[in-house]
């Protein structure tokens, strides 16, 4: 690990056609911190990931990656330096479990450390079994640990989860929760934006809620499993 | 046995008694259409990939401009570059007419506007997460470009086909181009056109043979490779 990255967001806005999907967000993200995204269909979670990991562009916004505010744009190759994002179904590269995992490493890796290194990789996920399957092939929990691994192998300083535990099962949700805590003790940072902010109550360390194109805090951990509730819940509008 | 049965024996005798004459046609033939075709592939990709990957002013308009291009007779283009290669014509000090390499050049405008659009059919059917992780997994520009195009391999590996199909066998534009001159730019299609003009059928149907294995051996390979390319259920 690189030393600590603290992103700050600042005035973020996105709009489509003539609907406000996000207006002047505000967030930083910090080293070893689990943050939650919440927010109901089409509330703009998966688009404020997309943002921060350089992958879709705003209207306006600053951010500081430790050099300054910049524009997005600016700073977009750093985003795509530092910030990974994980799609909610992640997508597997045709070819087997061990040719997806060596995608996430540089090119120019020697043959052996490469290979070590994915073998620490499939350690890490417990991806013993499936090594060399047609990563296509995988069910949504495997995959999700290869995606896991994948990110694992990158070795981000921030990590965007776009609702990592949708339609698994409970075991496959332990271990995915699992190998959460694991990069949350690396130092990572997580941002998870999730339906279902109870499944990572044992992980996260604050939880926002995206609603009418804010960005707010909600104070009252209890309160977590229904954000919907706006009015009874105490909210901070800085993230 | 009637008229065809006696031109098809002697057409088969004609190419398994290895007639160098009809097997220089046949090699000409590959060859100005495999340099065509290898010429053409990696721009008529990548101007694929540009429309499908980004997002410019008058893209849709490129699109119905190629998709146009899919119509226009071989014999069009051939008297286009005719035009152009001509004595008079603005390209005309190359001294290209009537050689190979007009040949080629008329194939490659022919074999372009179908490797865009098929490229552009399979690269837009390719699922668009693969290009965003490929990027957000630290993939630069190139290697993210052909990580999609490794995705879409099958789709292109079709548009490669049928445009290999569409310029070996097309007559027009050699014609015009190459002028049909023997041991040089007589290839399957020009020699086809000349032996059927002059009555003699059996090198027309030996050469029209091999077009056809071509034609099924370029289809079985589609069949094949769009078998592999199925998803994993």
């Amino acid at each position: 690990m690189n030393a600590p990255l603290i992103l700050t967001i600042s005035a973020l806005n996105k709009r489509f056609g003539k609907r406000q999907v996000l207006q002047e967000i505000e967030l930083v993200l910090r080293p070893g911190e689990c943050s939650l995204l919440s927010g109901g269909n089409g509330a703009g979670k998966t688009t404020l990931l997309r943002i921060l990991s350089g992958l879709e562009k705003p209207d306006s916004s600053q951010i500081d990656m430790g050099n300054g505010f910049q524009s997005w744009r600016r700073s977009r190759a750093d985003l795509q330096k530092n910030v990974l994002y994980l799609h909610q179904q992640p997508y597997m590269f045709d070819g087997s479990v061990r040719y997806n995992l060596g995608y996430a490493l540089p090119s120019g890796l020697p043959k052996q450390l490469r290979n070590n290194m994915i073998d620490a990789a499939i350690d890490w996920a417990e991806l013993n079994r499936l090594h060399d399957t047609p990563a296509k092939s995988l069910s949504g929990g495997e995959r999700q640990r290869v995606s896991l691994a994948r990110a694992w192998l990158r070795n981000p300083h921030i990590l965007l989860l776009d609702e990592p535990t949708a339609n698994l099962d409970q075991e496959a949700r332990r271990r995915t929760l699992d190998l959460l805590r694991s990069f949350k003790k690396e130092g990572i940072s997580l941002l998870l934006a999730s339906h279902d902010p109870i499944h990572f109550s044992s992980l996260i360390d604050r939880h926002l809620h995206l609603y009418d194109s804010h960005l707010v805090k909600i104070e009252d951990q209890k309160l977590m499993q229904i954000p919907q509730l706006q009015s009874h819940v105490s909210l901070r509008s800085t993230a | 046995m009637g008229i065809l049965g006696d031109t098809t024996l002697a057409a088969l005798n004609l190419l398994f008694s290895g007639n160098a004459e009809l097997w220089e046609i046949i090699a000409i033939s590959f060859r100005v259409s495999g340099v065509a075709i290898l010429i053409a592939t990696p721009p008529a990709l990548l101007v694929a990939f540009l429309l499908t990957y980004k997002r410019f002013p008058g893209r849709r308009l490129l699109i119905s401009i190629n998709s146009t291009f899919l119509s226009i007779p071989a014999v069009v283009i051939g008297l286009t570059f005719f035009i152009l290669l001509s004595r008079q014509g603005p390209l005309g000090e190359w001294r290209l007419l009537f050689t190979q390499t007009a040949m080629v050049l008329g194939q490659i405008a022919l074999a372009f506007p179908i490797l865009v659009a098929m490229g552009h059919s399979a690269l837009q059917a390719a699922d668009r997460r693969a290009w965003e992780t490929a990027r957000t997994l630290g993939a630069n520009l190139i290697r993210a470009v052909f990580t999609i195009m490794r995705e879409a391999r099958f789709g292109l590996m079709a548009a490669f086909l049928a445009a290999f199909g569409r310029i070996i066998a097309e007559v027009g534009a050699s014609m015009m181009l190459g002028g049909n001159i023997l041991h040089y730019t007589r290839n399957i299609p020009t020699a086809i056109a000349l032996e059927s003009s002059k009555g003699e059928f059996a090198q027309g149907i030996a050469l029209g043979l091999v077009l056809l294995t071509l034609a099924f051996t370029l289809n079985a390979l589609l069949q094949h490779i769009q078998g592999k390319g199925q998803p994993v259920t």
